[in-house]
């Protein structure tokens, strides 16, 4: 489950970026972030129960938005925004890493016998 | 599904035609490892274009390196990507590190959808290095000695991934041909499994090479 815990690290940083930046002031970026930082430790966390196993793929969706937003709020994009950018990229790649990356699927693993 | 069991050793069986399995740990660690080494080498430059060092290593060109990094090639790329070349390579270097690290050592079989998007993170960027190189010579007039440290790095990480990609998508051309069923390859794609897949990835491991 390494992949959903590096999207939790990465949303804890992304509901820090405020602070980090100095636009705790800016309630609209600050709640914002803070808001999606804590959609993406849900969806990482229903990754871990059984019946919500896929959710993590939905984090997908919220990296696009977040590229998104980043990329074309501001032009050119201030550095909170170039995070988001750099933030939704990287979601990208790790929302598509399976839960027990490093395990066969199930349907495999099964069917494996130790001789 | 079929009901045969498959012996656990047979998750690092060798491949054909190599003499090793290009899914094994042995082949994927050192792709991480160099790839995080470039992460963190571009991590440096994207700090001086952010501003926040004043100025990038470089033993061999000595300002050339910062000359590059700030040209007007730079610059266009960043009004289009809307972040830092150096910072999009950081990005990228991760990607092939997250992507060799995910997957069992019989990933080529179980999970080729992850092994051809591995192959779609390295080897672009492989040929994106060199381009930028091109530009460097070509265009800018000036050399980055990290930056050709890193399209070196890429270079070698496309020739040690090239195996994996290749096998993987052997096997699913072996699917396509024996049986020439969409729905299967789809199947073969996502890792799901039945006796036919089974047979494709067991005649793969059996062929003889001339």
């Amino acid at each position: 489950m390494w992949g959903r815990v590096v999207e939790i690290m990465t949303a804890v940083w992304l509901a820090a970026s405020p602070f980090v930046f100095g636009l705790q002031s800016d309630m609209t970026l600050l709640w914002a972030d803070i808001g999606i930082a804590l959609l993406i430790c849900v969806l990482s966390g229903l990754s871990y129960w059984r019946p919500t196993r896929h959710a993590h793929l939905l984090i997908l969706v919220v990296s696009i938005a977040l590229i998104l937003w980043g990329r074309f709020a501001i032009m050119p994009p201030t550095p909170l925004h170039q995070n988001h950018i750099v933030i939704g990229l990287f979601l990208l790649m790790i929302a598509v890493v399976p839960n027990q990356a490093s395990l066969p699927p199930k349907a495999w693993r099964k069917v494996l016998r130790c001789d | 599904m079929s009901d045969m069991t498959i012996p656990v050793d047979d998750l690092h069986r060798n491949v054909p035609p190599y003499h090793h399995n290009p899914s094994a740990w042995s082949q994927r660690i050192p792709i991480c490892l160099l790839a995080f080494v470039a992460a963190l080498i571009s991590m440096h430059l994207s700090l001086y274009q952010w501003g926040f060092i004043e100025s990038s290593y470089d033993p061999v060109f000595g300002d050339s390196s910062n000359k590059v990094l700030k040209s007007d090639t730079a610059k266009t790329m960043y009004g289009i990507l809307g972040i830092h070349d150096a910072a999009l390579g950081v990005l990228a270097y991760l990607g092939d590190a997250i992507f060799g690290f995910a997957g069992s050592t019989r990933r080529w079989q179980y999970r080729p959808w992850l092994v051809i998007l591995f192959g779609i993170d390295v080897i672009p960027l492989g040929i994106v290095s060199v381009v930028l190189v091109g530009f460097q010579a070509f265009v800018v007039g000036q050399w980055c000695f990290l930056c050709l440290v890193t399209a070196t790095i890429s270079l070698i990480l496309v020739y040690w991934a090239w195996d994996e990609v290749r096998v993987s998508l052997a096997y699913l051309r072996i699917v396509w041909k024996e049986h020439h069923d969409k729905r299967l390859l789809w199947d073969a794609i996502w890792g799901n499994r039945n006796e036919r897949l089974d047979a494709s990835g067991e005649q793969l491991l059996l062929r003889e090479v001339t």
